[in-house]
Parts: C-alpha cells; structure tokens; sequence
C-alpha cells in the first residue's frame, strides 16, 4: 500500500493523467428498422496533466456525462465506443478502459481511478452502515488488518471534517451535504491518481457546496491527484477549476486556463455562457439565447452553434471549425474568430 | 391582495414512540399588495421551509395556525368546488422540474385545453383553442409551433414556458412559482427570468419566487425574504438585502454564492489551502 503511490510520483510531468483523442461516442437505436445515432460526444480531444483540476463545462445534452462515463469505462449499450481512444498514465494501449481486460480493471479501480457518478449522493446503501460500505468498496484495496484500516478510513474522515460517528450512521441518517462528504472521503480513500467528479455538488445548497469544492480542492492539494471536475455551474468552475474545456452539443469548442476563459472568453458561446449569468449588485438587463441546443440526432451541419451564433457566417454552415490554438494554452473552435482577428 | 399572517405548519413524524414535531414554517407574515405588482422572492436552503410555506399559499397544506388570506378570503373555508375554482383564477402555481408536470404519454396542448376546460368550463373547442393560443403568445410560442408535440421532443425552457402559458390562461392575480429556472440550462435560464418580469410590467401579475439562487434573486425580484429554518431572518428590498445584508446569515448565504469571475478564481487558492491548513488528520 505504501509502495503503491512511489511510481506515479517518479514519472512526474511526463505524461498527462488522462488523454483522450479524437474520441467519439454515439447512443445507437435501432426502431421497426430506422437506426438512429446520437452523437453524444463528436471528435473530443483533451489533456488533464498532472495535479490539476481540469473543468468541463456546458449545457444537459453537451455530452460532459456521456464523456467521463467513456472515460470510466462505464460504456454499455445504446451507448456505442465509435472511434478515438482514451489512455492514462497507469493503464495505455488499450484505447480505453472499458477495452481493458476485468483484471485489470480491477487493479485500477479506486486505486487510480476513482469515479464519482451523477446524484451519488444516494449511492449509498440504504441498508448498510457507512462502515461495512468503507469495507466493501476500499477494504479489499487497502488490505491490512480491519483495525488498521478502521484508522485510515477515521483520519480520512477528518480531512472531510466528519466525525467518526457516521460510521455507524445509515445513509439515511445523514444530511446531503454529509453523504456527499462520505462519497468524496469514499473515493478518495485510496488516494486515486485521477478522480472524476460528475456535478458533485450540484444537489447541494449553497453553503455546503463551496464547503465541499473547498474539500476537493484541499485532498487534491494533499495527495497530488488530477481531478476532472464536471459541472454546468460556471461558478464552480471559477472556484475550483484550474484548466476548463467548454463542451457544446457534444464538441469541445474552448479549452484554456480558467482565469483566462472568465477573463477573455473567445468563443461566442463561452462569451454568452458567462456574460448572460446574472450577478449580485449588476442591475443591467440581460438578454438570453433564442431557441434550444440541437438536437444531438440530427446536429446542425458545420459548427453546432451556428444556428444560435451572433456572428455566424457562410463557412460556419459548411465545415466543422476545426479546434485550433488562439494562444499558448488555448485551444478555440470558431471561424469568427480567425478572421476577426485578422480584421484588426 | 395575499395577507399571510403569523402562519406556522408543523409535521409530525416518526412512529407511536418516538414522535417528533417538526416545525417547517414557524410564524411568518408578509403581504402582497394587489396596486402595486411586484416579484416577491422567498430564499432558503434545503428545510428552511419555502416550499411548505408555497404550498400553504397554494391551499395544498393548510397551516396549523395563522392565517394565509387572498383578497379577503380566509384559505381554510374553501370548502366548495366553486370557490375553489375561483380561487384558481386568482393564484396559480409554477413547478420546479417542467418535464414533471407534463405527462409523458400525452402532447403537451393537451395539459392547457384541460386546464382552459376545467377553468372555464367552456365547451367550446374554438375558443379554447384562440385562449390556448394568446396564452402562448404571450410566453413567446404560438400553438401551432408545440402542438402535437410529446415533452421529450422540447426543450426544458420550451416545457417552462408552456407551464408558464397554462398558468396564465387562469388570467391570475398571483403566480406562485417554485424554483422555475433551477432545472433549465443556463443559456435559455434568463429568458425564463425576462419572461417573469414581462408578466409584473406587462400583465400586472404579482409573483412570488422560489428560489436557493441569490443571483437570479437579485435579478428580477423588487422585494425579498430570507428563511432559515421555517422563520423569517431578513426582509426588505432586494438590492437593499442583498447589497448590504444585515442579519450574519444573510451575510454568510451572500458570501457563499460562487460568482463566475475572474475575482473568485484568485481567491480559490485560498479555500484549498485553508482547508489543508484546518484538516490535521495524520499523514500517511
């Protein structure tokens, strides 16, 4: 166990935690003979480097679900793996975890990787003590003898300030803001390399989740872990993300610092995503998009926002702006731009 | 017009030994004038008893004491169909999740014609159809666009604003509405929030908002109230309460609330290092 983390630490900054190339996933129905594909994800490529927290921002129906779910292996139909691959530092040359042999799956899970799903709030089960779900996940993990880790599982609990109480708790026994800190401690318990967080504080109130994005951001400060860190909330994203990639309708079409997107954002659909939140203390009327985001079965040709776009033009309607570099680090989707900047 | 009066519920729970009282909403008055039209905002968290205190105004629960009265009308002596009827033209409600209230199975028109048919009682399916249709209108969709469409096939600002047209073909006083944009995409969020303060300029319709959202609060609302644990901690008007709170936890809610700035994300530093600092759980 104590051995386990030396490796990861020795191949620091060679490789990324996580890379993901020109992945593409689609939910695939086939009705009285009509096939039909959703292009959940389409040609998404990103980076999440070490000891970072990396965003991924956008709308429901911008495939941020479908995406970590690829990602943590968990595809099963209608959801069809269609082409790209997804590597990791611990685990390469299969093109993508749920590719990997059981075996190996196993040896990663919680130990590597660890995955906390949408609403896992109410993961828990109802019928179990957090104490024999401790065991049941992370025991077989960790190892050692029950005492010794009944004392890990207790000073992990602190750093999630919970109190070794809950333990004989039942998740029905706890508030959302506690069973969300039990998940988070649960997941973290074997020190992950990469942990991936789907809207983890979305059901919470408002108190507690800047409490439990402070805690995030605190346990992967303490053992050098890579967070990708899903949420809609833009709000989130300024407090605890350190890289951010907007997805819209299923495509990547911002990536860059997260300073640097709230302080300049490039794309149309980025610049709307933050000017259009209203704030305290700003009385200025705002004005929000027309229409929805498309549908993903029968996406706009070209770039998918052009239907919506402010600045659309003739080539937006004809080809997929390709992800291109606006600046070091910085990675846009958008014809409007180039050539806006080259107006100048 | 709403004269909510030193209004309490409290739900009892648990079994025949351990039975606990459980004061949702504890002595909360406030008043809406029918003059002068405004949105009222009621802010809380979880269990701070906003929505018990929706559904009393609603005349879904009624309150264990106090009195919750529209234009003269003691709630609790609606008693008849009729009065009940009347009192739907006055006050209707707004749900949080819009692919809730729709049934799945059925096309959305379908939830207006039988709201118009159960208000009106009109049989007419004519002019139903052209007070379905102005309802729309009014929201920004036309009848022809969402007609015979299934609530899957639109969008979740499209289902509120459909929710929105069937609570104004009621033509009502007061629309209760209970954290209507939490569920809806941020893009599309603040058309819902314009829609709301088109029916107060517009149509005269008073609104109480639900909300845990400061943000949008300080939005659209004229006034505002702070609940924490079923009773009332601040009131007033909104830009006043939320530019300079004066009750600490009002303080502590407006601090909390995450602003997408470029501010907040220096400050981010600070909230995991504070945090490693506080935790002092041995290493391993």
């Amino acid at each position: 166990m104590h051995a386990r983390s030396e490796p990861a630490r020795a191949v620091e900054n060679a490789e990324p935690m996580l890379s993901v190339r020109d992945l593409r996933v689609h939910y695939r129905s086939s009705r009285f003979g009509i096939e039909r594909d959703v292009k959940a994800v389409d040609d998404v490529s990103f980076a999440v480097r070490r000891r970072e927290i990396y965003g991924l921002a956008g709308e429901s129906s911008a495939g941020k679900t479908t995406l970590t779910k690829s990602i943590a292996g968990a595809v099963r139909p209608p959801m069809v793996f269609v082409g790209g691959s997804v590597d990791f530092a611990f685990l390469s040359g299969y093109g993508g975890l749920h590719r990997a042999p059981p075996a190996e799956v196993a040896r990663i899970r919680w130990r590597h990787l660890a995955y906390i799903m949408q609403s896992s709030m109410s993961l828990l089960n109802p019928v179990r003590q957090l104490r024999s779900t401790f065991i049941d996940f992370a025991y077989p993990h960790i190892g050692g003898s029950r005492s010794q880790f009944e004392q890990e599982v207790v000073a992990h609990l602190a750093r999630v300030q919970l109190d070794p109480s809950v333990l004989a708790a039942y998740p029905h026994q706890l508030s959302g803001g506690m069973r969300q800190r039990a998940i988070l401690a649960l997941a973290t318990i074997c020190r992950p390399d990469l942990l991936i967080a789907d809207e983890p504080t979305s059901a919470l109130d408002v108190l507690v989740q800047r409490e439990v994005l402070g805690m995030i951001r605190g346990i992967q400060r303490e053992t050098g872990s890579s967070v990708l860190l899903v949420s809609h909330d833009m709000g989130v994203h300024a407090l605890a993300t350190d890289r951010l990639g907007i997805m819209y309708a299923g495509r990547l079409v911002e990536e860059g610092a997260t300073p640097e997107i709230f302080r300049s954002p490039l794309h149309p659909y980025t610049r709307h995503l933050i000017s259009s939140l209203p704030r305290i203390g700003d009385d200025a009327p705002h004005e929000g998009l027309e229409s929805a985001p498309p549908n993903l079965a029968d996406p706009p040709s070209g770039c998918r926002f052009h239907p919506r776009c402010p600045l659309a033009r003739e080539a937006c309607r004809r080809q997929v702006p390709p992800m291109q570099e606006a600046a070091p680090g910085r990675r846009v989707a958008c014809f409007a731009l180039e050539t806006g900047q080259r107006d100048e | 017009m709403l004269d909510v009066s030193g209004v309490s519920k409290s739900f009892v729970r648990g079994g025949l030994l351990s039975r606990q009282r459980i004061l949702a909403v504890d002595q909360v008055s406030f008043q809406l004038d029918a003059r002068r039209p405004e949105i009222f905002t009621i802010i809380g968290e979880s269990g701070s008893g906003k929505t018990t205190l929706a559904r009393m105004i609603l005349n879904i629960e009624t309150p264990s004491s106090g009195v919750v009265s529209l234009e003269g009308i003691d709630l609790a002596t609606i008693r008849t169909r009729s009065s009940r009827v009347s009192f739907l033209h006055k006050v209707q409600p707004i749900f949080q999740n819009p692919f809730e209230s729709f049934n799945p199975l059925k096309r959305v028109e379908r939830y207006l014609f039988m709201t118009q048919r159960r208000l009106f009682a009109t049989a007419g399916r004519l002019s139903s159809e052209k007070a379905v249709d102005e309802a729309m209108q009014k929201v920004g969709l036309s009848l022809k666009e969402v007609s015979h469409r299934f609530p899957h096939e639109l969008s979740g600002g499209q289902l509120q604003r459909i929710a929105i047209a069937r609570a104004l073909l009621a033509r009502p006083k007061l629309i209760v509405a209970d954290e209507p944009v939490s569920m809806i995409d941020a893009s599309l969020r603040i058309s819902i929030l314009n829609l709301f303060k088109a029916l107060r300029d517009e149509l005269g319709i008073s609104i109480i908002y639900i909300t845990h959202d400061l943000a949008t609060a300080y939005y659209i609302s004229d006034r505002i109230m702070i609940m924490r644990k079923g009773r009332i901690v601040e009131t007033g008007d909104a830009r006043t309460v939320l530019n300079a709170p004066r009750h600490p936890y009002t303080r502590q809610l407006r601090e909390a609330v995450l602003v997408p700035e470029v501010a907040s994300v220096a400050e981010n530093a600070s909230v995991g290092t504070t945090h490693a600092a506080k935790s002092s759980a041995p290493e391993r």
